[in-house]
C-alpha cells in the first residue's frame, strides 16, 4: 500500500475504528514509511494533550444563568430582543395594567386624530399632529419604564429594564434611572440586566461616566466582571486607574481581579 | 449504581424546560469545551466566556434540538458558531498567543512538556480552520461521522480534510523542530525555573 491509500485509512486508524486486517496494513506501512509514522504519532499525541480546568467562577456564573432560567426571567429578558418574538412581546406588553392604561390613551389619541383627519385637514397639519402623538407615546412609554423600575418585585423591575431597551433614542431620564438601578438595585439579576441595557447606549457620555462610577461601588463579582467587560468593549481608558485599584485589592474576588488585570492590558 | 443518563435524554429534558438537567450537561462538557477553546484561541478568559455562551445558546435554542439528534455534534456545532461570532466581534485586536501562553502542565516530565509545547506551537502555526479540525477530531475525540455532521460534508470528504490538516501539522512541527529547537528549549527551561 502506498501513502495515498494509507491517507484514506489514517483518520479511522487513529480512532481505532479499522478492522483488524486494515489495521495491520496500516501498521506494516508505517513501519517502513517515516512520513506516515510521524503523521500517526502526531495524531496520537494530539489526543494526549492535557485538558485544562476552567476556574470555579465559570460554574458559579452558569448557576446564575440557570437560576434566572428557572424563574422564567431569562426567557423574558434575553429573548425579548429577538425579532421573531415581537408578537409575543406585544402580548406581554398588553398584559400589564399599566401598559393597558397607556394603550387605551394611545387609542384615544388615535381615534381623535383619525376623526379630525377624515374631515378637513391639510397634510402638514396632519403630519404635525402625528408627530406630537408620537412624542406623547414615547413619553408614556418612558413613564411606564420609570415606574416599573420602582416596582417592588424584581421580575417587574426586570421587565422595566427590558422595555427600556425598546427605545430607539436614549432618553436621559431613562438612562439615569437605569444607572441608578445598576448601582442600587437589590437584585443582581436586575443590576445585570440594567448593565446590559446600558451597554447599548455606550457612546452616551452620561452612560460612560455612570458605568465608570458604578465600577467603584459594585460588590457582586458577577456584576463586576460584566461591568469590566462592558467598559473594555467601550474602550474606556479613563477607568484604568479604578481597575488597578480593584486588581490590587485583596478583598476582591480573584476572578474579578484577574479580569481587571486583563482589562488593563487590553485598554492600555 | 444507575447507568448515567445519555446526553440526548438530558437535552430532551432541557428542551422541555427542565433547566437543572443542563447542569449535568454543563459538568460533563465544561472542561472539554474550555480546553478546546483555550487550545483554539490561546486566551483563557475568552474561553470561559465562550463556554458560558455555549450554554446560554443551548437554553436559547433548546427547542431547535430534535429528538434523535446526536448531542455531541450538536453542542460542538454551537461551540463553533459561538467562536465564530466572537471572532467577528474581536477581530481587530485578537491574535493567537501560542507557546508562550500555554503553561506547562504539572506532573508531566520535562521532555513530554517540550513535546507538548512544540505541538502547541505547531498547532498555532496552522490556520484556525485546520487547527479546529484537528482539535475536534483528535483532541476532543469526535468520530469522523460526527465531524462530517458538524461540517456538513460527506464522511469521506471529512477524512480527507482531517488527513490534510495532519499533514500540515507535521510540516509545521518539523519546521519548529529543526528551526528553533535551541531557543524553545531555553524558553521551556526558563519557565520551569519560575
Amino acid at each position: 500500500m502506498n501513502c495515498e491509500q494509507i491517507a484514506a485509512l489514517m483518520p479511522d486508524y487513529l480512532e481505532n475504528a479499522l478492522g483488524r486486517d486494515q489495521e495491520r496494513l496500516v501498521e506494516q506501512h508505517i513501519e517502513s514509511c517515516a512520513e506516515c509514522r510521524q503523521l500517526a504519532a502526531l495524531g496520537r499525541n494530539l489526543a494526549l494533550l492535557p485538558q485544562e480546568e476552567p476556574s470555579p467562577a465559570l460554574r458559579e456564573r452558569f448557576q446564575g444563568v440557570l437560576a434566572s432560567f428557572d424563574d422564567g426571567r431569562l426567557e423574558q429578558l434575553a429573548f425579548a430582543p429577538e425579532p421573531v418574538r415581537r408578537g409575543a412581546w406585544a402580548m406581554g406588553w398588553f398584559r400589564s395594567p399599566l401598559a393597558a392604561v397607556g394603550a387605551t390613551a394611545a387609542l384615544l389619541v388615535l381615534g381623535f386624530l383619525g376623526g379630525r383627519y377624515s374631515t378637513t385637514q391639510t397634510n402638514a397639519q396632519a403630519q404635525q399632529q402625528v408627530a406630537s402623538m408620537e412624542n406623547e407615546l414615547t413619553s408614556m412609554r418612558q413613564l411606564m419604564v420609570l415606574s416599573m423600575l420602582q416596582e417592588e418585585s424584581a421580575s417587574e423591575r426586570l421587565q422595566g429594564v427590558s422595555w427600556s431597551t425598546r427605545q430607539q433614542q436614549a432618553d436621559p431620564q431613562i438612562l439615569a434611572a437605569l444607572l441608578r438601578t445598576l448601582r442600587y438595585d437589590s437584585s443582581v439579576d436586575v443590576r445585570l440586566a440594567a448593565l446590559d441595557a446600558l451597554g447599548r447606549y455606550g457612546n452616551h457620555p452620561q452612560v460612560r461616566q455612570g458605568l465608570a462610577e458604578a465600577l467603584a461601588s459594585q460588590q457582586s463579582p458577577l456584576v463586576q466582571v460584566q461591568l469590566i467587560d462592558t467598559l473594555v468593549q467601550l474602550r474606556d481608558r479613563s477607568v484604568v486607574d479604578e481597575l488597578r485599584k480593584i486588581q490590587q485589592n485583596s478583598d476582591v474576588d480573584p476572578a474579578v481581579r484577574e479580569r481587571a488585570e486583563r482589562a488593563i492590558s487590553q485598554l492600555s | 449504581m444507575n447507568r448515567p443518563e445519555p446526553d440526548e435524554e438530558l437535552m430532551l429534558m432541557v428542551r422541555e424546560g427542565t433547566g437543572e438537567m443542563l447542569g449535568v450537561l454543563f459538568d460533563r462538557y465544561q472542561t472539554r469545551l474550555y480546553s478546546f477553546y483555550t487550545k483554539l484561541t490561546g486566551d483563557r478568559a475568552a474561553s470561559e466566556d465562550l463556554v458560558q455562551d455555549v450554554f446560554l445558546r443551548i437554553l436559547k435554542y433548546r427547542r431547535s434540538y430534535r429528538p434523535g439528534t446526536p448531542f455531541r455534534p450538536w453542542i460542538y456545532q454551537i461551540a463553533r458558531n459561538a467562536r465564530h461570532d466572537y471572532a467577528v466581534k474581536q477581530r481587530p485586536h485578537q491574535d493567537l498567543e501560542t507557546g508562550a501562553e500555554m503553561a506547562a502542565a504539572p506532573g508531566v516530565s520535562h521532555e513530554a512538556n517540550h513535546q507538548h509545547e512544540l505541538l502547541h506551537r505547531a498547532l498555532g502555526a496552522l490556520s484556525e480552520e485546520k487547527r479546529e479540525i484537528l482539535l475536534l477530531s483528535r483532541f476532543q475525540g469526535l468520530r469522523c461521522d460526527e465531524m462530517a455532521r458538524i461540517y456538513g460534508c460527506q464522511v469521506g470528504t471529512m477524512k480527507v480534510r482531517i488527513h490534510r490538516a495532519l499533514e500540515e501539522l507535521r510540516e509545521a512541527f518539523r519546521r519548529l523542530e529543526s528551526g528553533s529547537t535551541a531557543p524553545s528549549k531555553r524558553a521551556a527551561g526558563a519557565r520551569n525555573e519560575l
